[in-house]
Formats: C-alpha cells, structure tokens, sequence
C-alpha cells in the first residue's frame, strides 16, 4: 500500500513537471510518435509495390506493428527512464543517493521517472491499433481477453529488457549503445513470427521472447493465436523477474565514494 | 593539420573501442532480419522497386557498411559547442573549425573503417555470403567519398542553428527522423512513388545512403529516372559542391551572431 501511494505521487510530480513545460510535452510526445510510426511505412510500402507477407494481409502487419508500438510506449513509460539515470548516476558517482533512499533502488527509479514523453507514442498506437483492427476485424470478447493477456506479457519483456539493459550498465559503465543491442533483437518482434526460421521462432518465443511484443497479441486479437502461444506467457513473466533480479543483483557491484 | 588532428581523434576514440564494436553484434541482427523479410517478400517476385532479390540484400549491406564509413555527428558537436561557450575557444586557433572537425570525423571514421566496416563486411560475405566486394569499385569509393562529405556538411549546417536558437536540438531530431525515411536505409527509395523519387533528387538525403548503395550494388538503372551510375555521382558531386558552399554562406553570416565569455 505505502508503494503505491509512492508511485501514485510520483505519477502526479511526473504530470505536474509535463503540465510546467507544456509545449516542450506536447512537442517530444510528437517527435517520439512520428519517430516510432516510420517503421510501419516499410510495410505499407512494400504492399504498395505488390509484395505481400504470406497469409498475411496489410493491415494484419499493421495491427502487430501498432500493438508493438503501444507495447514499447507502455514499457517506455514504467522502466524507460530506469536505464538512462542508472547509467548517468553511475558515471557521475552518484548512485549513493538513491541507495540512501528508504525504498527499493529500483521501484524508486522507475517511480521517480515515469517517462510521460511516451504518451502520445501509446495513444498514437492506439489509434493504429484500433484503425488496423476496423479493417482485420477482431475475434470476439475471448479474443479481446486474450490480446490483454498477450499484451501485457508483452509489456512485461519489454520492461524486463529495459532492466537488463540497465543491469549491464553497472558493468560496462557510460556505454550509450547499450540499448541499440536490445533494439537490434527487438526487430523479430516486430514481423509475423513465419518469415522467420525455425530456430529464431523458438529464441523469439521462449528465450528472448519478443514475438510476446506484437506478434502473439496481435494474432489473439485476429483469432489466430496458436493456444500452444499460451505457454509464452510464462517465459514473458520469467524474463521480467529475472531483469528485476539481475538488477539488484548488479547493484551489489555498484562503487563509489559518496556521490 | 587534418593528420594530427585526425590521428588524435583516432586514438582518443580508441579508448572506447567497445561503443564502436557493439555494431558488429547490431549490424548483422539489423541484417539478418531485413534479410528474412527480403526473402518472405520477393516470395513469387522477380522484381521489386526495380530490384532483384540478391541486389535488394545487397543494398541492405552496402547500406549498413556505408552508415559505418560515413556516420556524423558534427551537428551535436557545434550544437553542444555554442551552446556551452566553448565554440569560443575555436575561434582563437588558427585554422577554421569546419576544417577541424571534418579532420576529427576522417579520424573517428577511420577508427570506424577498422572496428565496424571491416568486421561487417567480413560477416556479410562470409556468414551471409552476400557478393558485397562492389562490382565498380572506383565509382563506388567515389560515390562513399562524397556520400562522406555530404554527410559532414548537411550536419555542419544543421549544426549552426545552434548560432540562431538556444536550443536546436529538435532541428537535428526533425532532420534525422526525415532522413531515416529518405536517405533510403529504412527501404530503398525505389519502392517509393516516382513523385517522391523526384523530389528526393533536390533534398541531401538519399546523397548520403541512397545513391552510394546503389552505385555500389552495380545497379546501371537507379530508380525510377533510371540514372546511370556516372549520372547518379555526378548529381551527388553536384549536392555536395551546393551544400559545402552553402554551409560557407550560413557560417559567414552565424559567426557574428556568436557570443561568449570565458569559455
């Protein structure tokens, strides 16, 4: 309860900070969608030029690009900001002040910075999603139940994967390229899982599992998820607590001399 | 001057060799997927955009190999320098500070050509047996020179809006969130509306990866103009003589809107 109340008034500083500084919000909320929304333009072209995806139509690649984008966005928003003031507070020697704090490092990090630059990056998912969905049509309430599910599994390897990257930062310090490696493995998630060989389909799924991200939301929503999908719900929740736990663990390595 | 200049640059980068060797690990990633796509979309396609299956991989690589050998940051550099007062610092020395920093790039890339380029290249041909060696290798290393220059300059001129704002950063956003679509390494630009193709010819983007990647798959039809590869560098020749003059023209007039103290 007392965790919550924290987060609950660390979520009215972050939007009280955004509301002082409201055109700087309105601005990065914008570049950081149009940023995020180039992505789908390949896939659009490459249907426009007559190629296609097998067994899969435009707006079907659409849709778990859309459920990526909101996925990442959401991820961005709770752990996103975990990384950058970990790497920035262990360069400059000053992770002493969060480890005085009488809280988790970790919960406080990600409450102190709830990203609200990622906002409109979620809405504008949102708004694909719902747009891409008018022309797939979705599969009834059961597959609404299960995107959920998928879509929160989702969410939770992506901020696993922001903890991680955090977690390596107290090892290989001040290395702002960390993320271009999580980045990189993050594009499988991005594709329907068949243009992909088999062994990379099983790593997407169980192992690193960011097929979770879009794909497997996505194909809930259509209703062609595989319920053997299912059991990647359990590696999803596997891989966030093992960013929690590499986390705190990596801390222990932490050195410094008073901030 | 440029070799001293360069050869520091060199060795201060070496100390963060591993920044620079993460790319031999996200290149190849970035690679195999596109490579994946390729291969799913061209499925009963001989050709799309005008390109063959093997030149479409092929231009994913060159794309990649040419980003190692060309990549700037001179705009967040100038930015960060008049921003912080220490641009002042360049104005007492004797010799011109674009000059200066096109001799840290050719230092920083060189270092690049080494821990980035070479690995890449040696991964695409080996373990994706890409034919990546350019099958017109004088117009292709003319074609990454001016793509190198062009790159330098446009970044050096969006790098003196810092002389006009106090804050430029977003400019530089704008500009690499447009030529992350334009420059061609997202998708070939031929898979663009001719519309687009056009305009793009009077924009510096796809003189940085576009026209470079093309020229170095060999392909003698570029787009939907069908340029020539004489005809593609010539243009490229063209935008960049334009951009280094233009870049003299914005420096002359923003270095007497600088102030500092102390630096």
């Amino acid at each position: 309860m007392r965790y919550i109340k924290i987060y609950l008034a660390c979520l009215h500083t972050a939007f009280s900070r955004a509301a002082a500084y409201r055109l700087d919000f309105v601005l990065g909320n914008l570049i950081t969608l149009l940023s995020n929304i180039i992505f789908p333009l390949a896939t659009v072209l490459i249907y426009a030029n007559g190629a296609r995806f097998s067994g899969w139509t435009m707006w079907e690649v659409l849709l778990i690009q859309s459920v990526f984008s909101m996925s990442n966005a959401l991820a961005s928003m709770i752990s996103g900001s975990v990384l950058w003031v970990t790497m920035d507070s262990i360069q400059a020697g000053s992770f002493e002040t969060v480890l005085l704090k009488p809280l988790s490092p970790l919960f406080f990090i990600a409450a102190a910075n709830f990203d609200t630059g990622s906002i409109g990056l979620f809405l504008g998912g949102l708004a694909m999603t719902v747009i891409s969905a008018s022309f797939t049509g979705i599969c009834g309430t059961g597959g609404i139940l299960l995107f959920l599910l998928m879509f929160i599994s989702g969410a939770a390897v992506m901020c696993g994967l922001d903890l991680i990257m955090a977690a390596i930062s107290f090892k290989w310090v001040g290395n702002s390229r960390i993320p271009e490696i999580f980045d990189s493995i993050k594009e499988f998630g991005k594709y329907p899982m068949g243009i992909f060989p088999r062994s990379v389909q099983v790593l997407s799924s169980l192992i690193l599992p960011v097929s979770a991200v879009g794909f497997f939301p996505a194909s809930a929503l259509l209703g062609r998820l595989d319920i053997r999908s299912l059991i990647s719900v359990l590696p999803c929740m596997l891989f966030l607590l093992f960013g929690v736990w590499i986390y705190n663990r990596m801390i222990k390595i932490y050195e410094g001399v008073g901030g | 001057m440029c070799k001293a200049v360069a050869f520091v640059t060199y060795k201060e980068w070496s100390a963060y060799r591993t920044h620079s060797l993460v790319s031999v690990f996200v290149g190849p990633v970035y690679f195999m997927v596109q490579y994946f796509i390729c291969t799913a979309i061209y499925g009963g396609n001989i050709t799309l955009g005008g390109l063959e299956f093997e030149q479409t991989v092929r231009y994913f690589g060159a794309s990649a190999l040419i980003g190692y050998l060309t990549m700037d940051f001179a705009d967040w550099n100038l930015q960060m320098l008049v921003r912080t007062g220490k641009f002042l610092t360049f104005t007492l020395r004797p010799m011109h500070h674009r000059f200066f920093a096109l001799s840290q790039k050719i230092g920083h890339r060189v270092l690049g050509f080494f821990l980035e380029f070479l690995p890449c290249l040696f991964i695409f041909a080996l373990l994706f047996k890409v034919e990546i060696i350019p099958r017109y290798m004088g117009w292709t290393v003319l074609s990454v020179a001016l793509a190198f220059l062009m790159n330098f300059y446009v970044n050096y001129c969006l790098g003196m809006t810092a002389f006009y704002f106090v804050q430029a950063n977003g400019i530089r956003v704008v500009y690499q969130l447009l030529g992350s679509i334009f420059s061609g390494a997202l998708i070939p630009l031929s898979f663009f509306p001719e519309v687009i193709q056009r305009i793009m010819m009077f924009l510096p983007f796809q003189y940085t990866n576009y026209i470079p990647a093309m020229v170095w798959t060999g392909n003698n039809s570029i787009g939907e103009m069908g340029m020539t590869i004489p005809q593609a560098v010539l243009y490229q020749g063209i935008a960049v003589i334009f951009t280094a003059l233009l870049s003299e023209v914005i420096y002359r007039s923003s270095i007497k809107r600088f102030t500092a103290v102390g630096a």
